[in-house]
C-alpha cells in the first residue's frame, strides 16, 4: 500500500513514534489511536469492496470525519469515515456527513 | 493528539514547542474572557467550522430532531453542573447567577417564560416527535461520554474551572462572536424571519439567540474575577480545553442522531 512519505499514515502528524503492521506492511503512526483507526478503516473497506488488498487511500479531513478514496488498480471506492473515542468505526458511508463539506453560506443582516 | 489538534502537527524541538505552548496559553490584555472566546471561535467557528454549525445554518428536520433528542440529556446535566457550582462556592454573585441560569434553562419562569428545556421539547413535538418518545430515547455514546466529562469536572475540579467549562459553551449561540472572528452565526438569522422552520423551532432558537449573549459573558466575567483571586488561571484554561473537546464530540452526536432520523 502506498503511504505518505512523511508522518502518520492517518493524520500526517510527525509527532510520536508508534509503529504497527497493517496488511503485512510496517507503518508509522503518531499514536496508537490513529493505528487502531486506520486498521479498522482498512478492514471495513476490504469487507465492503471485496478487494484482496488496497493500493492507496487518499484521505482528506480531520478528527471530525474524513473523506477518503480507496484505490485498487483502476477501481475507486469513495467514502466518509468517522471514529468513536476508542478508534472504532462509528460511521462509514458513501456520502458526506450532513453539511460537513459545504462552504458556509453568507448570513444576511437582520 | 492534543498537540496535533491545538498546536501543530509538525514535530518541533523542546524550545520551539515551549514557545508555541506559551503563545497558546497567553492571556492578553482582554483577560481570560478574551482567551476563552479566541479558543472557542478557533475550534467551532474558525477555518473549519463545526459540521453541526454548518448544518444548523438552514437545518433539516433530521438535524433539528438530532438536536432535540441529544440536547435534552445535555440540559439535564446542565442543571446538575450549575448545582455543583452553587454547592461548592460561597460567592453570592455566583450563586445568584447560577440560580437565574437554572431557572432560564430548566425551571422556567411561569407560563409566560417557559424554560429552554421546555422550548426544546416543544420544538421536537412541532417536528412530529412525541414528547414521551423524546424523553424515552437514551443518549448516544458520544453524548454520554461528554456528559461524564462535564460531571467529573463539576464534581472534582475547582468550581471556577467548572464555571468556565460549562458557561464557556454558551458562547456557541453568542451573536457577538462575529466581532471576535467567527465566520458565521450559530444559525443563519434569516430563518427566524421566514417560514423555513416551525414556530416552535423559531421560539427555541430565538430564546438562545437572545439570552445566551448575556449569560455566557457574565459568567466569564465572574470566572475571570475568581480565577485571578484564587490564582488558578492556567487550571481553568486546561479544563476549558477539555470541555470544548467534549463539546465537539457532543455536537457530532447531534448530527449522528439527525442522520438516524433522516434515514429512518
Amino acid at each position: 500500500m502506498r503511504v505518505p512519505e512523511k508522518g502518520c499514515v492517518l493524520c500526517e502528524a510527525t509527532w510520536g513514534d508508534y509503529w504497527d503492521e497493517v496488511e503485512g506492511q510496517r507503518m508509522f503512526f503518531c499514536c496508537d489511536i490513529c493505528a487502531v483507526e486506520f486498521k479498522n478503516m482498512i478492514r471495513e473497506v476490504i469487507a465492503r469492496t471485496g478487494w484482496e488488498s488496497i493500493d492507496e487511500i487518499k484521505i482528506d479531513g480531520d478528527y471530525r470525519g474524513r473523506d477518503c478514496i480507496a484505490l485498487k488498480g483502476d477501481k475507486r471506492y469513495g467514502f466518509f469515515v468517522r471514529f468513536d473515542s476508542k478508534g472504532q468505526v462509528q460511521d462509514l458511508n458513501d456520502r458526506p456527513i450532513t453539511g460537513a463539506r459545504v462552504e458556509p453560506q453568507k448570513s444576511k443582516a437582520v | 493528539m492534543w498537540l496535533n489538534r491545538n498546536i501543530t502537527k509538525t514535530k518541533t524541538d523542546a524550545k520551539s514547542l515551549s514557545m508555541l505552548l506559551a503563545e497558546f496559553f497567553k492571556v492578553g490584555e482582554g483577560g481570560l474572557q478574551d482567551w476563552v472566546k479566541r479558543r472557542f471561535v478557533e475550534k467551532f467557528y474558525g477555518s473549519r467550522p463545526h459540521p453541526f454549525v454548518l448544518a444548523l445554518q438552514h437545518p433539516s428536520r433530521g438535524t433539528l430532531l438530532g438536536y432535540v433528542v441529544e440536547h435534552q440529556h445535555f440540559l439535564r446535566q446542565w442543571v446538575r453542573s450549575c448545582s455543583f457550582i452553587m454547592a461548592r462556592t460561597d460567592a453570592t454573585d455566583v450563586i445568584l447567577y447560577e440560580l437565574d441560569n437554572i431557572n432560564t434553562e430548566f425551571g422556567g419562569l411561569g407560563p409566560e417564560q417557559p424554560s429552554h428545556y421546555e422550548l426544546l421539547l416543544r420544538m421536537g413535538e412541532s417536528l412530529g416527535l412525541d414528547r414521551t418518545k423524546i424523553l424515552a430515547t437514551p443518549a448516544l455514546t458520544d453524548t454520554v461520554e461528554a456528559i461524564q466529562v462535564w460531571d467529573n469536572i463539576c464534581q472534582q475540579d475547582h468550581w471556577v474551572e467548572a464555571m468556565v467549562a460549562m458557561h464557556g459553551l454558551e458562547l456557541i449561540a453568542n451573536r457577538n462572536l462575529r466581532k471576535e472572528g467567527a465566520r458565521m452565526h450559530y444559525f443563519d438569522p434569516t430563518i427566524l424571519e421566514t417560514g423555513e422552520v416551525t414556530d416552535a423551532t423559531r421560539a427555541f432558537l430565538r430564546e438562545g439567540y437572545d439570552a445566551d449573549v448575556g449569560h455566557s459573558e457574565e459568567a466569564l466575567d465572574l470566572a475571570a474575577k475568581y480565577a485571578d483571586r484564587f490564582s488558578i488561571v492556567e487550571d481553568v484554561q486546561a479544563t476549558f480545553m477539555r470541555s470544548i473537546d467534549a463539546f465537539d464530540r457532543y455536537l457530532m452526536a447531534r448530527l449522528e442522531r439527525g442522520r438516524q432520523f433522516e434515514s429512518a
